[in-house]
């Protein structure tokens, strides 16, 4: 009987039933024409215990960041998650609650909102954020939504150096506004957007640049304010993509003038996931509020002027404004929001800036670790790095990756598929859960699979 | 009586502590270019018991279902398993990275097949992707979908068709992928209008989205009528999958005619709604239009689990990665524990929905057919003109008493609407009180229920004010 | 229904707008007391541009309240010549003058015909009589 224990008024069927009065089950279902009835079959349930030997079993099919260094980024990285923001979050108070339409017994989801919002706002410098989007992608496609619904231009300038991915899911949120793509090629020499050619892409015809800093190859000199003089001279919006945990350390987005910062919030207190839940960071200039998509909390007083927490500007979103909606969203990454506003609540002030440069000391030092490496340059590109730095390799990249996994170790991402101009280029991440012993790890597997290519064995 | 706490509790910033931090991380030296250095961090100083506390405070201030009743219609505010929480906690789920070698993530890639099948199967769908991050992100998709496909065929197709009485997202998805939506009346039982749909459909039509139950709970039996009507324009039928809660044993969108589904993980599917999110959304369709799905879908090859990327004409990207997989990993637990008992949790969510119904309708109307499916909509408007009191204060006065309020004006076609949808997770017991007491507030001194709520942690909030004076972040205050 | 006020001077739409003829082709658009007071605390309201060339009944702009969004649908077809930016920046305009300071915008008339199509005062009242019942 799997789901019987979960369903309390079966216990009561007969009687309900008696009361409807009706005989069987079946009555409540007659409604449900002949020709479209169909059963499924989906197996047998099972019990708990069952169920849980077999996801142990599953469970055991993976190898996690915390069985075998993984040295992969590429839009996300692996942080530690505290211990005491799973607590938080496990707090069924908060999980099992639904969107605070009802802001009254909604106060501690919507006061948590509220500080998370606030907590970016500090980070970014910006003025207005948003409850959440569901992660980087996705905020970017929203904001090139956004740029046009303020300046009614079509064209959206983004760097070629960025995650493929992070491109695709852009072109299909600009598809129903006929919006285009333009790509600024990065110098081939250091990494970041060729100034020359941004400019010649930025016209009157531009709703927004996007810039990303630190940039997809971990540099965090990216051309940034080059970006922003140019955009503000053909009055396009600047939408800068940010690292959070790097702006613990580095100037923030306000400072180059953004008018949409989004970013990739999931790293602040929610594990990688194998891709989700993510977090979208959104935030904007108070001046550009009404245009702005997603959920926003604002703080008011109740009848007895007690300061409360609720939900406004309502009217933007879909459930009001309909087909007129800034846009469709309507269930979020809440609860991602919520745990990294206790994330950012603990780390704080000098946490998080104490982290921030720790993962570039550790990238530093895996850089010189491997840039001694024979047959190996890092970084490829030049430049001051976040957490994530190229890596030229003598050998092919694909067999390296071989051999690092068979010697219990991931390797980096490789660009070889989506840069073919960069074949022999790995994109190595990492951070603070990385060891010594991990580094250790990795420079011997790297020299060992260089020397067994060298002697012919692979 | 119901009693929330009612702490004052300062913002965490507020709880600052000159030079206070809650992790422990060691200090290094790094060069860092001037024009790059930030000078100011302001945020929080505070330490680990702090921010535990404070925001264990704040979730005493917060309702949840594993608190009371939460019967807000269309969101199937079900019992969220626990064994579903503790599982997504496991490690070797939480520290998978995406971009791992797939010989290092077979298990999470399993998961993900069989769920593709599983969810297929329950929907009487050929092929699933999972990877919408919520309901409204899947029906972005499908539009997405249509799109591609006529642009296939070389059709012009620019309109997509939406009862009045749909979702939001229905229209707000559509437009977003550049249709012009075309709303039709429904009938007064709530039912769509097929007269209505007949002058709408046209060969501009791209596609209607529909939900069936629809959304005043009552099934739409003219279904097959309906699909016939739009593919023999070449159009296509989407099912939004809010109410599957009330219809899984019984019968499949699929085989009621509709081309393409989405599944609400979060709601049908038991996982938390977590606040407002994260959810999942899956998206089902027909084998015709599978070559449109967004890359990656999880294939097999033997005993090998592999991102499938050969989705030929697919629509690309809509998110980073393949889904949320944690979110996606609790509906996979559910699923695996109900199997075919799956069919008896819509019976019980339609039984308490019918049981309710026929207690509540005593003293408050509850229009359209009586026949309803696991949900259902009251209209205080008789009540509005009687007694003073509308489906906004009525809402407001059952919070005093610990249940969550139904959703309120939704759907728009009734007029002080409120949507109840109880779930299979109440008991008679519940149900009966939750009829006891919408009959005793209704009785109520009126000025109590349009004073209410009285027992929150805060009193009714003065909307107006917190949207002229904006108040966005606690730099405003 | 002396609570809402309709002005004898001007025509009405079925969708709440009023129309006042300033000239052989300029008509002053905005909506009526009982849309205002249907709409509640109005926050934010979204004009078209001027130079816009709208038909009938089409729907032009945009008047968002706290819990509610409405559409306002121009009562003739023409171009937007005039926008007033005024109820732009201070909304509570459209609430306290909807008829006067209130107004959202103004159309040069392409079909001076399309004006015999409108609602008279009279009509309008019987209109809103039969939506409160």
């Amino acid at each position: 009987m799997p789901v019987d224990h979960l369903l309390p008024s079966l216990f009561s069927r007969e009687e309900m039933l008696k009361e409807l009065g009706l005989s069987s089950i079946e009555d409540l279902f007659s409604d449900i024409p002949e020709k479209v009835r169909k059963e499924f079959n989906i197996g047998n349930g099972k019990s708990e215990y069952e169920v849980f030997r077999e996801l142990r079993a599953l469970a055991r099919m993976n190898k996690c960041a915390l069985d075998m260094p993984v040295f992969l980024g590429g839009g996300l990285k692996i942080h530690y998650v505290p211990s005491a923001v799973i607590e938080i979050i496990s707090r069924s108070e908060f999980y099992t609650s639904y969107t605070p339409y009802q802001p009254e017994i909604s106060q501690g989801m919507l006061q948590a909102l509220f500080e998370y919002q606030s907590l970016i706002a500090d980070l970014t410098g910006m003025e207005v954020v948003n409850a959440s989007m569901y992660d980087s992608a996705t905020a970017l496609g929203e904001a090139a939504r956004m740029a046009y619904s303020i300046n009614r231009r079509k064209k959206i300038v983004i760097p070629k150096h960025i995650n493929w991915e992070k491109k695709s899911v852009l072109e299909n949120y600009i598809k129903g506004l006929n919006m285009e793509i333009v790509e600024v090629p990065y110098d081939p020499e250091k990494g970041i957007l060729d100034e020359e050619c941004l400019k010649d892409a930025v016209d009157e015809d531009t709703a927004a640049v996007y810039v990303e800093y630190p940039n997809f190859f971990g540099i965090i000199n990216e051309n940034v304010r080059t970006a922003s003089d140019i955009a503000k001279e053909k009055k396009a919006l600047l939408i800068i993509g940010v690292d959070p945990i790097a702006l613990g350390v580095l100037k923030p987005p306000s400072d180059f003038d953004a008018d949409i910062v989004v970013g990739e919030g999931g790293i602040l207190g929610n594990p990688p996931g194998f891709g989700g839940p993510l977090l979208g960071i959104f935030a904007t200039k108070r001046k550009y509020v009404m245009k702005m998509p997603g959920r926003l909390i604002g703080m008011g007083e109740d009848a007895e002027g007690k300061r409360a927490f609720l939900m406004v500007l309502q009217a933007r979103e879909q459930h009001i404004r309909r087909y007129k909606a800034t846009s469709n969203i309507c269930t979020n990454e809440a609860l991602c929001a919520v745990a990294s506003a206790v994330y950012l609540s603990l780390l704080g002030k000098h946490g998080l800036r104490r982290l921030a440069k720790l993962n570039i000391y550790k990238a530093k030092k895996l850089m010189r670790l491997i840039d001694s490496l024979e047959g190996f340059k890092a970084p490829y590109f030049q430049g001051y790095h976040f957490n994530e730095f190229t890596v030229l390799s003598e050998i092919d990249p694909h067999v390296i990756h071989e051999g690092l996994l068979s010697r219990g170790v991931h390797g980096g991402l490789i660009l070889a598929e989506e840069f073919p101009e960069l074949y022999s280029v790995t994109l190595y991440a990492t951070t603070e859960v990385h060891s010594d012993e991990d580094y250790e790890k990795l420079i011997s597997a790297l020299r060992e699979v260089y020397e067994s290519v060298q002697a012919g064995k692979i | 009586m119901y009693r929330q706490a009612r702490y004052e509790e300062p913002l965490i910033k507020e709880l600052s502590i000159k030079g206070a931090v809650g992790v422990d991380i060691p200090e290094v030296d790094v060069d860092i270019p001037e024009e790059w250095l930030r000078e100011e961090l302001p945020l929080p100083e505070v330490t680990e018991p702090q921010v535990v506390r404070h925001f264990t405070k704040l979730s005493q201030m917060n309702y949840g279902i594993d608190i009371g009743t939460y019967p807000l219609g269309s969101c199937t505010m079900k019992y969220n398993l626990k064994i579903s929480e503790l599982v997504s906690k496991f490690p070797e789920f939480a520290y998978i990275h995406p971009y791992q070698d797939e010989s290092t993530v077979q298990g999470a890639l399993r998961i993900m097949y069989e769920l593709q099948n599983m969810l297929a199967e329950i929907t009487g769908m050929d092929a699933v992707s999972l990877q919408p991050a919520a309901g409204a992100h899947a029906e972005f998709v499908g539009m997405l979908i249509a799109r591609a496909y006529f642009e296939d065929r070389g059709e012009d197709r620019t309109e997509v068709i939406v009862p009045d009485s749909a979702h939001g997202t229905n229209p707000a998805s559509a437009a977003m992928a550049g249709y012009k939506v075309v709303e039709i009346p429904s009938r007064e039982d709530g039912t769509v209008d097929l007269k209505a749909l007949e002058s709408a459909i046209s060969e501009r039509t791209a596609a209607m989205m529909l939900t069936n139950p629809n959304t005043l709970g009552i099934f739409e039996d003219n279904i097959l009528e309906i699909a016939e009507m739009l593919h023999d324009q070449g159009a296509l039928l989407y099912y939004d999958g809010a109410n599957l809660n009330g219809i899984m044993g019984y019968t499949r969108p699929g085989d009621m005619g509709f081309d393409m589904v989405h599944i609400n993980i979060h709601k049908t599917f038991s996982a938390p709604h977590g606040g407002g999110g994260p959810g999942a959304g899956a998206i089902g369709v027909k084998g015709f239009l599978k070559e449109y799905l967004p890359v990656p879908i999880v294939s097999r090859e033997g005993e090998r689990y592999y991102l499938d990327y050969e989705i030929p004409k697919s629509i690309g990207k809509v998110k980073m990665f393949y889904g949320n997989f944690l979110v996606l990993l609790k509906a996979y637990v559910y699923i695996k524990m109900a199997g075919n008992d799956l069919k008896k949790v819509t019976e019980q969510a339609v039984l308490n929905a019918n049981y309710l119904k026929s207690k509540v309708e005593k003293f408050i109307e509850v229009p359209g057919k009586p026949l309803k499916k696991h949900e259902f909509v009251a209209s205080a408007k008789r009540l509005h003109k009687e007694r003073g009191i509308r489906a906004m204060d009525i809402s407001k006065r059952i919070l005093d008493y610990g249940i969550h309020a139904p959703t309120m004006y939704f759907p728009l076609i009734v007029e002080e609407a409120l949507m109840v949808e109880p779930t299979e997770s109440e008991s008679k017991m519940d149900l009966d009180r939750y009829a006891e007491v919408l009959q005793r507030i209704i009785s109520e001194d009126p000025e109590i229920v349009r004073s209410a709520p009285h027992n929150t942690r805060v009193r009714r909030i003065n909307e107006a004010k917190a949207n002229r004076e904006l108040k966005l972040t606690w730099n405003d205050i | 229904m002396a609570e809402y006020e309709i002005r004898d001077d001007r025509l009405y739409t079925k969708t709440h707008e009023w129309a006042l003829k300033e000239s052989e082709n300029r008509v002053r658009v905005g909506i009526t007391d009982y849309a205002v007071k249907k709409l509640g605390d109005i926050i934010y309201v979204e004009l078209p541009e001027v130079g816009t060339e709208v038909t009938a009944g089409s729907d032009v702009a945009t008047i968002d309240s706290v819990k509610a969004s409405e559409s306002i649908y121009a009562p003739v077809s023409g171009k937007i010549i005039e926008t007033n930016e005024d109820v732009v920046n201070d909304t509570t305009k459209i609430m306290e003058s909807p008829y006067d300071d209130g107004w959202l915008f103004v159309i040069e008339l392409s079909n001076p015909e399309e004006l015999n199509s409108l609602l008279s005062p009279e009509d309008y009242r019987k209109l809103i009589e039969e939506e409160e019942a």
